[in-house]
């Protein structure tokens, strides 16, 4: 369907910043998991310590238990997966029953690795499976080039955000805030989706810095600020001509 | 004795057609203790059968009686010829709940007021088919079988190669030729109450297949007389038909319930400018009254001049005095129902009651006559399903779906439902009963 209501423009923004948020956090929990494995069982506090969270946690266990599966921490990966598909089910007409169907198997995914015997990382390759058939069959079905923008927008901003958070190469980031600009290129001037200047340049500025990290508060203050409404430009002073 | 035809075997593994429903999200809502749960609609992969001469009697009484139905429907909101002429009581007609003063004189697009008819049969064991009640406002659950076939088709193939299946699978096509052919100009749109809606998955299901807008009342507003859609940028877009999945009484605040949060202010003046058709109409609600049910054979005789194909269940009326009569003398062998209740609510059989519990009941019958009807309980065909591997027989019900636009037609599938309690003989999602796949053999 081509026409986008307000409810379903928001939705779509914010689907594609969940299905994000998990494909991103599970890989960096799984960084920490995999250097558990050798018997590094702090690095975790990193992860926390990035994302700005308190260390409630006795131990990497825990930690890993907690983000994965904890359907009540909002900062887990269950939790972002249950957001997703909020939002993703009032938008089926737009996204295709299908493409929610692997949103769907990816929570049963993720709900049972939580008891199987597999090896945890083996376990969840499924849900990377999914997210991955999920954001294809989103491209393959959605007839409404305004959509997939708003969606994609959504996934740019999410991933800029964990990417400047969670120290991600300065190469990874320019790719990403380039996608970003020719998203936001694409939405029309009168949507919600019109870019805040002032917050492109700073992100202009600082993606453009190897130790972006100096200005790290200040860019993620400018994708929060995305599309706040550019002030009214001032009325230019008449001249008069004096007679 | 009547020899239904049956497959006896499940279709596919049952397992296996319940885990893609999950997967598909084929789930319905329900509010239990003031929390609201999905759940799953189960299914069980023993179809219904309906043999093909059995359905080309049903489908010429479905659509004799849905014609009759919209004909009642027209004369009630205008002329009331069948009123003047004394084969339906004015009683029955102005104090049902249905019944909307506000739409007295108004045409609806086509003169269809029922466009999506939801039938609720019942085949007895000597393979009569009765009609148990008409739901004409917003019969729901058409999608379940709808994709309950196609994964089935995915689980099972051959069976469906092996059988002389008619495939439903164009339930979709039918909705959306009744949408096109009532639009008044403007794009088509389905109005859902919203995400916590019990059958939301319905509503969406039915958007994505029929390629129409799915809209909360808020995306919607009425200027001039007409209905508009505002998009996310701004650009309005005028709605032609709006298949409605909202009650009349909260569709729209100014006519209806002030309260209502979930209408649309001033969608009927739209609909009295007929600039929209609102699938199903307003007011409907007067000719499925249970009440009126009773009538609705005379109407086939009144408007059409036909005897009926189809029978309704034997059925009183406490309202007369000789029904009630009948009612009171042979309660512990009728099924009573409160008229202004829907959804297996308010379902009483007279044998479940003892005591002060029967009389009280009696006593409700006996001075609040209008509020409920007593009809004899059909020795309803049962039907085998399996549970815990094993196969039982239940009780089981079917809805079948009319659709009227440029013709009326009746959707070659169905919803059969059946109860999971083996002493009940309710049915409703609601109350926990599931579902089977209906079909309708082409030879």
């Amino acid at each position: 369907m081509g026409v986008i209501s307000i409810e379903h423009s928001d939705k779509l923004f914010w689907l594609g910043r969940y299905s994000v948020r998990v494909f991103t956090e599970l890989e960096s929990v799984l960084k920490y998991y995999d250097n558990m494995i050798d018997g590094d069982v702090i690095s975790y506090k990193e992860y926390l310590k990035n994302l700005g969270l308190a260390d409630d946690y006795k131990n990497g266990q825990e930690f890993l238990q907690s983000f994965l599966y904890d359907e009540n921490n909002v900062n887990s990966i269950a939790y972002s997966l249950n957001r997703a598909y909020d939002n993703g089910i009032v938008l089926r007409e737009h996204i295709s029953t299908n493409a929610l169907s692997y949103l769907q198997l990816a929570i049963d995914t993720l709900r049972n690795s939580k008891s199987s015997t597999n090896a945890l990382r083996y376990s969840l390759i499924p849900l990377r499976d999914n997210m991955f058939a999920f954001w294809g069959c989103v491209d393959n079905y959605m007839i409404s080039d305004e959509a997939n923008t708003i969606l994609r927008l959504g996934k740019s901003i999410e991933r800029l955000d964990l990417y400047f958070r969670l120290g991600y190469p300065l190469s990874a980031i320019d790719a990403e805030f380039k996608l970003l600009c020719s998203r936001l290129l694409k939405m029309p001037r009168n949507s919600p989706y019109n870019y805040n200047r002032k917050s492109l340049t700073v992100l202009t500025e600082v993606t453009g810095m190897e130790n972006y990290r100096v200005r790290l508060g200040e860019a993620l203050q400018a994708l929060a600020n995305m599309f706040t409404p550019n002030p009214t430009p001032k009325p230019q002073k008449q001249f008069q001509f004096q007679q | 004795m009547y020899k239904a035809p049956q497959i006896t075997t499940p279709v596919g593994n049952a397992d296996e057609i319940n885990a893609l429903m999950s997967r598909y999200g084929v789930k319905f809502g329900i509010y239990k203790n003031g929390t609201f749960k999905e759940q799953l609609f189960p299914f069980d992969a023993i179809p219904r059968v309906i043999s093909h001469k059995d359905f080309e009697k049903m489908e010429k009484g479905l659509v004799q009686r849905v014609d009759a139905l919209n004909m009642f429907l027209y004369d009630i909101y205008h002329d009331k010829h069948i009123i003047k002429d004394g084969i339906v009581p004015e009683d029955f007609v102005y104090i049902s709940k249905g019944y909307l003063p506000q739409c007295e004189g108004v045409t609806p697009p086509k003169n269809i007021y029922s466009h999506i008819s939801g039938i609720d049969l019942v085949q007895a064991k000597d393979g009569e088919w009765y009609i148990l009640e008409d739901n004409l406002r917003i019969p729901s659950g058409a999608s379940y079988p709808l994709i309950a076939r196609e994964l089935s088709r995915i689980a099972a193939p051959n069976v469906f190669s092996d059988n002389a299946v008619v495939d439903n699978r164009n339930y979709a096509i039918m909705l959306k030729d009744v949408m096109d052919y009532c639009n008044c100009g403007g794009v088509n749109a389905i109005l859902t109450p919203g995400r916590y809606n019990a059958a939301y998955f319905e509503h969406s299901y039915l958007a994505e297949r029929t390629d129409s807008l799915l809209l909360q009342s808020n995306e919607l507003f009425v200027e001039d007389n007409v209905l508009y859609h505002r998009d996310y940028s701004g650009t309005k877009s005028r709605v032609g038909a709006l298949y409605r999945r909202i009650s009349d009484e909260y569709l729209d605040p100014m006519t209806f319930e002030p309260e209502s949060l979930i209408g649309i202010p001033n969608l009927m003046d739209v609909y009295r400018a007929g600039n929209v058709a609102i699938i199903n109409a307003l007011g409907n609600g007067v000719a499925d009254d249970k009440g009126i049910y009773y009538f609705v054979p005379k109407m086939i005789k009144y408007y059409l001049d036909q005897d009926p194909i189809l029978k309704n269940a034997p059925t009183y009326l406490p309202f007369y005095e000789e029904d009630k009569k009948y009612v009171l003398d042979n309660f512990e062998k009728l099924v009573i129902k409160d008229v202004s209740e829907a959804g297996g609510y308010g379902v009483v059989f007279g044998s479940d009651l003892k005591g002060e519990e029967l009389e009280k009941m009696k006593n409700l019958v006996k001075t609040q006559s209008r509020r409920f009807i007593a009809q004899e309980v059909i020795d309803f065909l049962d039907l085998p399903i399996i549970e815990d591997g094993k196969e039982v027989m239940r009780k089981a019900d079917l809805r079948a779906f009319v659709l009227s636009g440029s013709q009326t037609k009746v959707w070659a599938s169905g919803l059969t439902r059946f109860s999971r309690n083996p002493d009940s003989f309710v049915v409703n999602s609601s109350q926990g009963g599931g579902f089977k796949d209906t079909w309708v053999l082409s030879r």
